[in-house]
C-alpha cells in the first residue's frame, strides 16, 4: 500500500528474514523471535490524539507520560504520528499552535499485529525509526512497538524457556540418561569466597541426583566442577562455572578473566601449585586440581594466557560413548 | 559396620545425623588434603579429618562419603552444622587424634 492523503502508508510485506540471516544467534532466541508475534510484544494501551489537537497538546502530552511520539488516531482510524522531529519544527516555523492533523508525519511504516517479532527486528534495522505504530488486519491502530518493548518481551520469554527446558522437556532415553539438551547453567564465581566455594557443584551434584544420572556418571561431573570451582576461586581473579548436559555429554566449562597461566603444561603436572600457605591450610593447593579435572573427563581442554584469562572444558560423556 | 556403629567406636559425638548414619562404612579416608579426596573412588567412604571448615562438607558431599568426622576434638564452625543439614551430610566430632581414630576404625571393621 503507498501513501495517500492522511492515511498512513503500509510498507509492502515482500520479503522475509530467512533463519540462515541470523545464524550466530542461540538457536532458542531465534526460535523466539520466529514464534512472537508482534502482538505479543507492542504495547497496546495507547495514548493518542485526535487529529483536531494542537501540536502544542501533542508537545505536552510526550513530556507528561515521557514518550517520545504521540499516533494520531480517531475511532480506530489511524492518520499519522507526531514526533520529536514534528514538534521541533512546528516551534521553529512557528506552527506549535496548529492542528497535529497539519504537521504530523503520515508517511510511514508501519508494521501489521500478526507479524512475526523477526520482522519488526528486520525493520528497527532496516529503518532506524525508534518506535512502529501496529495496525490490524482492519487497518486499525491496536498498539505501538519500540525496542525496549522487544528487549523486555524477550528477556521474558527467555526466563520461560530456560524454565521449559529444565522442568518439562526432559526426554528420557532407555536408561533414563538424558540424550538432548535439557540442563544449562551458570555460576559466578569470586575470588577467594571461601564461604560459598563448592556450592555450585554440590547444586550439579543435587540435580544430576534428582534427574537419575548414573551414579558414576554424577560422580565425575562433580569431582570436575568442584575441582573447576575450587580453581576459580583460588587462582583467578574471579570467573564463571558453567556446565549442560545435552546429547549423551556433560560439558563443565570455567572460565576468567585473568591472571592467566604462564605455562599450562607444567601446570598441569602432579603436586605443583601456585596456592599460597592460607590456601594450603583451608585443605586446597596440593597441585592435584587440573590432574584430576583430566581424570575424570573424556575429554580435557584448557587455554590461557598470562596477563589474559583462562578457559578449562571438562566433558563427560554419559553412557561411555559421545553420540 | 555402619556409620553409627562407627560413631560409637570412636566415642565421637554426632552433630549432625544426615543421610549416612545407618550406611554401610566400607572405606576410610584420613586426610587434610581435599583433592586427595576427590581422587578416592569409593562410594561408602568415612572422611577423618582434622580439616574444620564448610569445604570438608562439600568435598565430602561430592564424592559421596557416609559422613565426616573431625578428629582432635577441634571445635567447629557453626556453619559446619548448618551446611551439613542443607547437603544431609552426616557430622561427628572425636577427641581421638587422626592416627588413633584410623586405628580404631580400622580395629573395628577388621578384627583379628
Amino acid at each position: 500500500m503507498s501513501a495517500s492523503g492522511s492515511q498512513a502508508s503500509v510498507e509492502p510485506r515482500d520479503e522475509r528474514p530467512a533463519l540462515g540471516e541470523t545464524g550466530n544467534d542461540p538457536l532458542v532466541l531465534l526460535e523466539l523471535i520466529q514464534r512472537l508475534k508482534v502482538r505479543d510484544v507492542m504495547t497496546s494501551d495507547l495514548v493518542t490524539l485526535p487529529r483536531a489537537a494542537s501540536m502544542q497538546q501533542a508537545q505536552e502530552l510526550m513530556r507528561q507520560k515521557k514518550i517520545s511520539g504521540v499516533p494520531v488516531e480517531e475511532n480506530g482510524r489511524f492518520f499519522g504520528l507526531v514526533s520529536i522531529d514534528d514538534i521541533i519544527r512546528a516551534l521553529v516555523a512557528g506552527t506549535i499552535h496548529e492542528s497535529c492533523g497539519r504537521h504530523m508525519t503520515t508517511k510511514l511504516v508501519v508494521l501489521e499485529d500478526d507479524m512475526p517479532l523477526s520482522f519488526a527486528l528486520r525493520y528497527f534495522d532496516r529503518y532506524h525509526y525508534g518506535r512502529f505504530p501496529v495496525l490490524n488486519r482492519d487497518r486499525r491502530l491496536v498498539g505501538i512497538i519500540c525496542q525496549r518493548d522487544i528487549n523486555r518481551a524477550l528477556l521474558v520469554e527467555l526466563t520461560r524457556e530456560l524454565h521449559r527446558l529444565e522442568n518439562d522437556s526432559v526426554r528420557q532415553g532407555g536408561d533414563g540418561v538424558a540424550s538432548s539438551l535439557y540442563l544449562l547453567r551458570e555460576f559466578p564465581i569470586c575470588k577467594y569466597d571461601f564461604e560459598n566455594a563448592g556450592k555450585a557443584a554440590n547444586q550439579i551434584k543435587q540435580v544430576l541426583q534428582e534427574k537419575k544420572f548414573p551414579p558414576k556418571v554424577i560422580r565425575r561431573i562433580a569431582v570436575a566442577a568442584y575441582e573447576l570451582e575450587i580453581n576459580l576461586c583460588v587462582h583467578s581473579d574471579g570467573g564463571v562455572l558453567s556446565w549442560q548436559v545435552s546429547n549423551g555429554r556433560a560439558e563443565v566449562i570455567a572460565r576468567d578473566a585473568g591472571p592467566g597461566i604462564e605455562d599450562v603444561e607444567w601446570a598441569c603436572r602432579d603436586g605443583t601449585s601456585t596456592a599460597n600457605e592460607w590456601i594450603r591450610s583451608l585443605g586446597f593447593g596440593a597441585g592435584m586440581g587440573l590432574v584430576n579435572v583430566r581424570r575424570v573427563s573424556d575429554e580435557f581442554e584448557i587455554t590461557s594466557k598470562k596477563g589474559s584469562g583462562t578457559t578449562v572444558k571438562s566433558v563427560i560423556y554419559l553412557e561411555g560413548m559421545p553420540s | 559396620m555402619t556409620m553409627s556403629e562407627v560413631a560409637e567406636v570412636l566415642q565421637a559425638e554426632v552433630l549432625v545425623k544426615g543421610d549416612g548414619m545407618q550406611r554401610r562404612v566400607g572405606h576410610v579416608m584420613a586426610s587434610d588434603l581435599m583433592s586427595d579426596v576427590l581422587l578416592v573412588d569409593e562410594e561408602d567412604m568415612l572422611l577423618l579429618t582434622s580439616l574444620a571448615s564448610d569445604q570438608v562438607l562439600r568435598t565430602a558431599q561430592i564424592v559421596g562419603a557416609v559422613g565426616v568426622v573431625v578428629v582432635n576434638g577441634k571445635p567447629l564452625p557453626s556453619s559446619m552444622v548448618n551446611v551439613a543439614n542443607d547437603l544431609h551430610m552426616t557430622l561427628a566430632t572425636c577427641r581421638l587424634s587422626k592416627y588413633e581414630a584410623c586405628v580404631a576404625v580400622h580395629q573395628a571393621l577388621h578384627p583379628q
